[in-house]
């Protein structure tokens, strides 16, 4: 059911003109994916700075508390770019990216990113901030800090593994991988 | 100077034909390859930005580019031992694409750069940028202002050329 109408969405939005026209653009297509890498490197890098301060492994003598009110406001930038030209390389490609395994495990470890995210603000929150100045935070924070990073470096995996056909509807693959994909008219022709 | 036996020798050799053989791997390598490029530019952009007075202003700057350092030798490490892993699959395409001599020449100065200017100016930084008191023998904040910028210019240089491979 759920697959259905992500295929419907993704079939409305491939019938805007400006979607073909921006999937075929020589150049513009070139353009939003470049400013979606770069501004990975923008949002991810300042990501990468709070989270090794968060391990204890990098800018010790630095309180942790200064770097994350600091570097959220570029960070946050770097994501909202990068969240706009996502969405743009979604209406260019909208069938293909919907029926991805790759794109659909892209956006639950996006999710998954997110909710880690709000839980180690929660927690930094509920900790008034006592370790600090401490070279290495309390486990939980360390912890959390591990997933984030872990699952980030998975999110860019999936990212760039889209790229590649192996397991596109038109592959003979096994009917859990066309469920998964959400190759509805494949698994159609399986029963 | 014609460097094309380079890419020669590199298609026709082992590494070649084991990249050529496993295709999961090399888009393994791949993701390495933008996670390091995420992590160099990532540190690179803090001590820039840092120097500019964009972020983290009254952070002593000695501490935010002495915590950076490791990191971006560490990155350029992986990104130039991933970069040899990708280019032996594609050696012969690479030969002939001007993006990737483009990238090459943004590299390597970049790194030219980086070793020799940035690190020697971010060292003299003057108390109202760094921070870190007084010095003797500070260089003026146009100087280190300037280095910054040419420095970000530099390597964004190196990540959009080399994103632009991809589609030449």
């Amino acid at each position: 059911m759920l697959n259905e109408l992500l295929l419907k969405f993704a079939t409305w939005l491939d019938t805007f003109q400006a979607s073909t026209d921006l999937h075929e653009a020589l150049y513009m297509y070139g353009w939003v994916e470049g400013t979606h890498v770069l501004t990975l490197t923008l949002f991810l890098g300042m990501l990468l700075v709070i989270d090794l301060r968060l391990l204890g492994v990098a800018f010790k003598e630095i309180p942790a508390s200064t770097l994350i009110e600091r570097l959220d406001r570029p960070m946050m930038i770097g994501f909202i770019i990068m969240l706009i030209s996502g969405a743009l390389l979604y209406f260019a490609i909208p069938v293909r990216s919907t029926q991805s395994i790759w794109f659909r495990v892209k956006v639950i470890l996006l999710v998954a990113a997110g909710i880690n995210a709000l839980l180690i603000r929660n927690m930094t929150r509920a900790s008034d901030m006592s370790w600090d100045n401490d070279p290495v935070p309390p486990k939980r924070i360390r912890i959390g800090a591990t997933l984030s990073l872990g699952l980030w470096a998975l999110v860019v995996a999936a990212g760039r593994m889209m790229a590649y056909d192996w397991w596109d509807c038109h592959k003979e693959i096994p009917y859990f991988m066309y469920w998964a994909a959400g190759c509805v008219n494949e698994m159609a022709a399986f029963e | 100077m014609d460097v094309v036996f380079i890419f020669q020798w590199l298609d026709t050799s082992a590494l070649a034909d084991f990249t050529k053989t496993w295709a999961g791997l090399f888009a393994m390598v791949q993701t390495v390859h933008i996670l390091s490029m995420v992590m160099l530019c990532g540190m690179m952009m803090l001590g820039d930005l840092r120097m500019l007075n964009v972020v983290l202003k009254g952070v002593p700057s000695e501490a935010i580019i002495a915590n950076t350092k490791k990191w971006i030798y560490l990155a350029l490490v992986l990104i130039i031992l991933s970069g040899i892993y990708e280019a032996s699959a594609i050696a012969m395409k690479l030969a002939y694409n001007t993006f990737f001599f483009a990238k090459m020449a943004g590299l390597s100065m970049g790194i030219i750069f980086m070793l020799s200017l940035r690190n020697a100016v971010y060292l003299r930084a003057p108390e109202q940028i760094g921070a870190n008191g007084e010095r003797a023998e500070s260089v003026p904040v146009w100087v280190v202002k300037l280095v910054a910028l040419a420095n970000l210019l530099i390597w964004f240089s190196v990540a959009a050329t080399g994103r632009w491979i991809g589609f030449s």
